[in-house]
């Protein structure tokens, strides 16, 4: 398992760092100058494929670390992320309130809460959340399906 | 220097209310396992930005002192290390606690870390003019070797092997290419979005980093906190018991406080670092070194005093180079721009004031941290009963609207997205974060004094060099990068043991 951890971690890193030189090829030159605005991304690459190759290293000498020994679900995890992603999408849609209740329906399920939690922290944590950052911060959150009761 | 005007600076209400509740604030977070004290100063970044420069930092610091020691809360009552910072001593704080001391532990390692954060101030306060003074006729060419010096510090001491922390610091780096270059304007991997012209925002980047990985790993690993059923000793008694023995080991205070302090100035190494070496310096000093990690206190006030000494240190080279020494200093010198104050030696003539007052603001939030503290370990146990499936989602939305609010755009939400699974891919691989956060941060930096100076020495490296204090500082840099090249050979030889990824995660 850690074998196969550092050989997609190592190619991870070299792969990124070819892909930064081959973008930088495409960055203006100023004149003849050496140093334009692509050498320090190159510098920066080198390291990436440096270091890639000594992760694939350690991998082939057996030294790596040992991964942290537990279980992990994946589908939590991977609901968490699709909530954000979502919450970005539809936050200027729906609007901060309902887009925010519908975000934490989910999560306190995802995090093993009941029925009736998660009910209330939904309806709850959109009002409280709202008067601290859009009533006493003044972040203009927006209002979305809410516009019509806007204030 | 008005020593009157900072006075009042630090007793206007306004800052000591901010502290207070600061302090409260990092007591909770700090105590609740999976959120650690970066995260809790990640998640309280947004506010900072309502606040007065003063203001935000004693925040920060207030923050910051408290969750640290607060992580010892339920490294005692759970096992499980509310800040990486407490796992040097969870052993030994577990087993008194157990054992029906969870007051007299705790309250020790309160009073240790007060102490230890009052030396930290008082090293701080006297060392940084000192630096400063030193540093104030820096160029371009001293600028760009001391970001690097600093860069390789934190590869030095990133706690996993020199290819990881090497990854971890070129990660960082890469991010900062990110948005219009210093040279000719160029934008450089935006993908043609204009919210990236400025770089990836630093705020939402950090809460990615800090809030998002963590909840990710957290709603993975399912496990919910149970807290057993213990003996808890009257509140006076653990307190008299607890400073007796603080009393009894002063020396032990004083040596791990000026260590700490020292450890935490390193780039790279924070409180975590410091009391793992604190508490290791503990054990060779030791008359009973066989009893460490069985319930033995002596470990706990060196660990408990380093951790919060560290805390301080970070913010030496922070104020001074502009160089943080951990990954809260780092997100602070984000704050200190965003209010438009570049940190360096220059702050300490241009705001002297305002240098004075933070430092002012490290005392005051120590000297409170021992109320909200106590009151915290008095309750202890309540607050470890607050429900996961409450607390998490919260902070989930917090991460969010944060994020938000520091950006005006939804990008921000994204960044926090792609950030947060880079933290995890990185948790995953044992690359550890702190280098990379200061990549983030100094990427830009570096780069720009690197390129004035090779502009300014028409492309010729040995420019670099030329300037007497430059030269001291690139030779420097460069035996480091010898002896980092020397210890990456003896570990692909396998010769060397390193700290597992684990122990120097922040």
């Amino acid at each position: 398992m850690t074998l196969v951890r550092d050989i997609v971690t190592g190619t991870a890193l070299v792969v990124l760092g070819i892909a930064m030189i081959v973008v930088a090829a495409g960055f203006p030159q100023i004149g003849a100058v050496t140093f334009g605005p692509d050498l320090f991304p190159r510098i920066i690459a080198g390291g990436l494929i440096l270091s890639g190759l000594g992760v694939l290293l350690e991998a082939w000498r057996g030294i790596a670390p040992e991964s942290e020994a537990s279980s992990f679900a994946w589908l939590p995890a991977l609901i968490l992320c699709a909530v954000v992603a979502g919450f970005a999408v539809l936050l200027p849609v729906l609007g901060f309130h309902v887009a925010t209740a519908l975000a934490l329906l989910v999560v306190v399920r995802v995090f093993g809460g009941s029925w009736l939690t998660c009910a209330s922290v939904a309806i709850l944590a959109p009002i409280v959340l709202h008067y601290i950052f859009y009533s006493v911060l003044r972040v203009p959150l927006p209002w979305g399906l809410l516009s019509p009761v806007a204030w | 220097m008005d020593v009157l005007a900072i006075f009042t600076a630090v007793m206007e209400p306004h800052l000591l209310l901010t502290v207070l509740l600061c302090t409260l604030y990092g007591a909770f977070v700090g105590s609740m396992p999976g959120l650690t004290a970066t995260m809790a100063v990640a998640l309280l970044v947004p506010f900072t930005y309502f606040m007065g420069p003063a203001q935000a930092v004693a925040a920060i610091v207030a923050t910051t002192t408290t969750a640290i020691f607060a992580g010892d809360i339920s490294g005692a009552l759970l096992k499980m290390p509310g800040t990486p910072a407490s796992a040097a001593y969870v052993e030994d704080s577990y087993i008194l606690s157990m054992n029906g001391k969870p007051r007299t532990t705790l309250f020790t390692s309160l009073i240790a870390g007060v102490l230890g954060g009052i030396i930290g101030v008082i090293i701080l306060a006297f060392a940084t003019p000192q630096l400063a003074r030193l540093s104030a006729s820096f160029s371009s060419d001293e600028a760009f070797w001391l970001a690097t010096l600093g860069l390789s510090c934190a590869v030095f001491v990133g706690g996993a092997s020199v290819a990881r922390n090497f990854a971890s610091l070129f990660i960082g780096l890469a991010i900062a290419t990110v948005g219009i270059d210093v040279a000719v304007g160029h934008p450089r991997y935006t993908f043609g979005l204009e919210d990236l012209y400025d770089g990836v925002s630093f705020i939402p980047a950090m809460i990615g980093l800090f809030a998002l990985s963590e909840l990710l790993r957290n709603a993975g690993s399912g496990e919910e906190t149970r807290l057993g059923r213990i003996s808890i000793e009257p509140l006076f008694t653990g307190l008299r018991d607890a400073w007796r023995e603080i009393w009894h080991r002063k020396l032990a205070v004083l040596r791990s406080g000026v260590g700490g302090t020292v450890i935490g100035a390193l780039p790279g190494a924070g409180a975590d670092v410091a009391a793992w070496i604190a508490y290791a310096l503990s054990r060779r000093f030791s008359k009973t070194p066989e009893k460490f990690g069985k319930g033995h206190i002596e470990g706990i006030v060196d660990g408990g005093a380093a951790n919060n000494a560290a805390v301080a240190g970070a913010w030496t080279p922070a104020l001074v180079f502009g160089i943080p020494g951990d990954s809260v200093t780092a997100i602070a010198i984000g704050v200190l721009l965003m209010k438009g104050l570049t940190p360096g030696p220059d702050i300490f003539t241009t705001d002297a004031t305002l240098v004075y007052t933070i430092f002012g603001a490290f005392l005051v939030a120590n000297v409170l941290m021992l109320l909200t503290g106590g009151l915290a370990v008095a309750v202890a146990t309540h607050i470890l009963r607050i429900p996961r499936a409450v607390l998490m989602p919260l902070v989930l939305m917090l991460s969010m609207i944060g994020a938000y609010a520091i950006m005006g755009s939804t990008m921000a939400i994204w960044i926090v997205l792609v950030l947060g699974l880079l933290g995890f891919a990185m948790a995953w691989a044992q690359i550890p974060l702190a280098p990379a956060i200061l990549g983030i941060v100094l990427g830009k930096v570096v780069e720009s004094n690197f390129m004035v100076s090779m502009m300014k020495a028409q492309g010729n490296l040995m420019g670099f060099f030329e300037r007497d204090a430059a030269a001291v500082l690139g030779v420097v840099t460069l035996i480091v990068w010898g002896l980092l090249l020397v210890r990456a050979a003896l570990e692909i030889i396998g010769r060397h043991n390193t700290l597992s990824a684990k122990d120097a995660k922040k």
